[in-house]
């Protein structure tokens, strides 16, 4: 068997650069298209990070506590004691990078022209800057400054549509802890924009104003917190649940199932590109061997009369595609790793910022090289890829002696 | 009805209001103690009214107009039951505000709904009035500190200018109000101003006509800055004051089923 190899693999080689137009024009096709299967993986990899730590980042995290019936009933009655002991010692602890306490309530924003709904959102702001990038958003004033800041931080929208204004004032009016109706003015002291999915909605004030005027002091209605270890994210929550059975811990999975979805079907996008790209390539291998199939004729004719199985015919045929694709397919994983590893310091999408932005993805991807993944792909496509040779390869064994050999190409 | 919006001063407030004037003469402290006092007499004095009224409101739109008729009874400054008389499609609908709470009843559904704080700040009845309006009487004494910036004379009665500037923290958006009253206690104008002072909606009386006796502003007509061509008018068309009104019309029931 390997002896036969060391005949064909030399006479397939010659074969190959009988027609070097030919060839390089197949290997330019193969090695183009699983260059663009490998880029876009990659890039498709990268698009579902950065939207996922998107989604995370704004106010997710990696994962929440609420009370049982927080979900339900999202109002001032869910909620529990700021945490403290354990819970405390817990998420100080070195598997928690960060967390943000906080009061969530549906509430409604008053100014002289319009009155909007809105969830009022009582922050730290140094616990709210660990988790979320909401801070980093700021166009206009500034960010609260404590616990304690009397002022509101709203979304550039919400503020145009309410035509008012950093300085200004607005009235928030939320259900107080004992069912009447709590009011207050709050100055707008610092307005933020890029998040479309939020900044209609949210509005931030400190955690003690909200508590404060809700007569919810000493309680929160919702801890996010960001794991050290994403690997680790169920044992977090596990770790959570045993700490504070009575309460409700949710990992991002649950919060965002939006989030968790877009990252599975990435994935199919993948296949389903590696398909597309699969059939053109498929057309262009085919017909180029097809063509040399025929051209040779005469010669199979020839090879078989003088002693040549049919099946070393198919086999040398074969032997051909696989050196053809194998060095396509090579020149292909060279060229996406070199485009990946020199854009690894961040693709800057912001020429299509807001359809970007739209996607919920920042302005810069990350591509990253993952070579399991690279590999993987670059086997299917070799492997499809040759099998599709069968073809051109099973016509050339097929050739009778005599008709072959009276063949003039 | 329109209690908070409606203000109608008695004579002894007023006549009290004057004599503050010239006992604290022209001070910034006490020009808003007298300020103060003279809004503070006019609530006071209003609220031991009990009042039934009827009233026309008309609803003006480039496109439609609109009117509807109303009875309405107030008791004390709390309390107030709106029913619509005419026409047969808003027949039956009405408005109970006791103390903070209000209710809503529509016959066609036959039920009653509590006013969620949200919709404070809605149209009421499509009009230009939103259930706030009618609902915060007090805040303008309670939440604005108050300067008499003028007198005018104006055919035969003197007429107040009462700047009200909201304190600090007051849970009000208006950049501040200007109060118009007459010194026989009539409101001539009620404006509001937003946050850059710049004039948002203004409520003006347009007649004045004696009715159950004493001077009272029969219509008053509201507007908007932003659409000229949009106004809410109240026209009162007959009035009684200081009548007793039995108990049970200030309840649910009587919301739901009218015994009268």
């Amino acid at each position: 068997m390997m002896e036969t190899f060391r005949i064909l693999a030399p006479l397939a080689w010659r074969n190959l650069w009988r027609n070097p137009r030919r060839t390089v024009i197949t290997l330019i096709v193969v090695s183009v298209g699983l260059y663009s299967i490998l880029f876009f993986a990659a890039l498709i990899e990268a698009w579902a990070d950065a939207s996922r730590d998107r989604a995370l980042n704004v106010m997710t995290g990696s994962g929440q506590i609420h009370t049982q019936g927080y979900a339900d009933d999202p109002t001032i009655g869910q909620v529990f004691p700021q945490a403290g002991g354990e819970l405390l010692a817990y998420l100080e602890g070195p598997e928690i990078s960060g967390w943000a306490p906080r009061v969530r309530v549906p509430a409604v924003v008053q100014s002289e022209y319009r009155t909007m709904p809105l969830t009022l959102i009582g922050v730290n702001p140094t616990g709210e800057k660990a988790i979320s990038i909401v801070p980093d958003g700021i166009v206009e004033g500034a960010y609260l400054s404590g616990p304690d800041d009397p002022t509101i931080f709203l979304g550039q929208s919400m503020v145009d549509r309410l035509k008012t204004r950093l300085g200004k004032r607005v009235i928030i009016l939320a259900q107080n802890s004992d069912g009447t109706l709590a009011e207050q003015s709050f100055e707008v002291g610092g307005i933020y924009d890029g998040f479309s999915e939020i900044e209609d909605m949210l509005g931030f004030a400190g955690l003690e104003t909200v508590q404060t005027l809700l007569g919810a002091e000493g309680q929160l209605s919702e801890i996010a917190y960001r794991v050290t270890d994403e690997a680790r994210l169920d044992q977090v929550g596990h770790d959570l649940g045993q700490i504070i059975p009575e309460l409700d811990v949710q990992s991002w999975k649950d919060l965002s199932p939006m989030a968790a979805m877009a990252e599975e079907s990435m994935g199919v996008a993948v296949f389903i590109w590696l398909w597309v790209m699969f059939i053109l390539m498929a057309f262009g291998i085919i017909n180029t061997q097809l063509m040399a199939v025929f051209e040779r004729v005469h010669e199979f004719g020839l090879l078989q009369a003088l002693g040549m199985r049919p099946r070393m015919i198919l086999l040398i045929v074969t032997l051909e595609s696989s050196i053809l694709v194998g060095i396509g397919t090579l020149m292909g994983i060279a060229g996406a790793v070199a485009t990946i590893q020199a854009m690894s310091g961040g693709l800057d999408i912001s020429f299509l910022a807001e359809g970007a932005a739209m996607a919920g993805v920042g302005q810069v991807l990350y591509l990253k090289l993952d070579w399991g993944q690279l590999i993987e792909l670059s086997i299917i496509v070799w492997l499809l890829s040759v099998a599709v040779t069968y073809w051109p390869a099973r016509k050339a064994s097929k050739f009778s002696p005599v008709e072959a050999m009276a063949h003039v190409s | 009805m329109l209690g908070n919006t409606l203000i109608t001063l008695d004579r002894r407030a007023v006549l009290g209001g004057m004599v503050g004037v010239a006992l604290l003469a022209s001070s910034g402290i006490a020009q808003a103690a007298d300020a103060k006092s003279l809004l503070r007499a006019a609530y006071d004095n209003w609220r031991s009214d009990a009042s039934q009224t009827t009233v026309k409101m008309t609803i003006h739109r480039p496109s439609w107009e609109r009117k509807m008729t109303m009875i309405s009874y107030t008791r004390g400054e709390d309390d107030a039951l709106v029913r619509f008389i005419a026409p047969a499609k808003d027949a039956g609908n009405a408005t109970l505000k006791l103390g903070k709470n209000t209710w809503l009843f529509n016959p066609k559904l036959n039920q009653v709904v509590k006013l969620p704080a949200s919709l404070m700040a809605q149209p009421w009845m499509g009009s230009d009035f939103s259930y706030s309006d009618l609902a915060r009487s007090e805040d303008i004494l309670k939440h604005y500190n108050l300067t008499v910036t003028g007198t005018k004379s104006s055919g035969g009665h003197k007429v107040h200018v009462i700047q009200a500037v909201p304190k600090r923290g007051a849970p009000v958006v208006w950049g501040k109000q200007v109060v118009k009253v007459r010194d026989d206690g009539i409101m001539m104008e009620l404006a509001f101003y937003d946050q850059d002072m710049a004039l948002v909606r203004t409520m003006s009386t347009d007649r004045i006509r004696k009715v159950a006796g004493r001077d009272f502003p029969v219509v008053m007509t509201m507007k908007t800055t932003a659409a000229p061509n949009e106004w809410t008018r109240m026209e009162t068309i007959d009035a009684k004051f200081d009548v007793d009104l039995p108990n049970y019309l200030f309840t649910k029931s009587n919301l739901t089923n009218p015994r009268d």
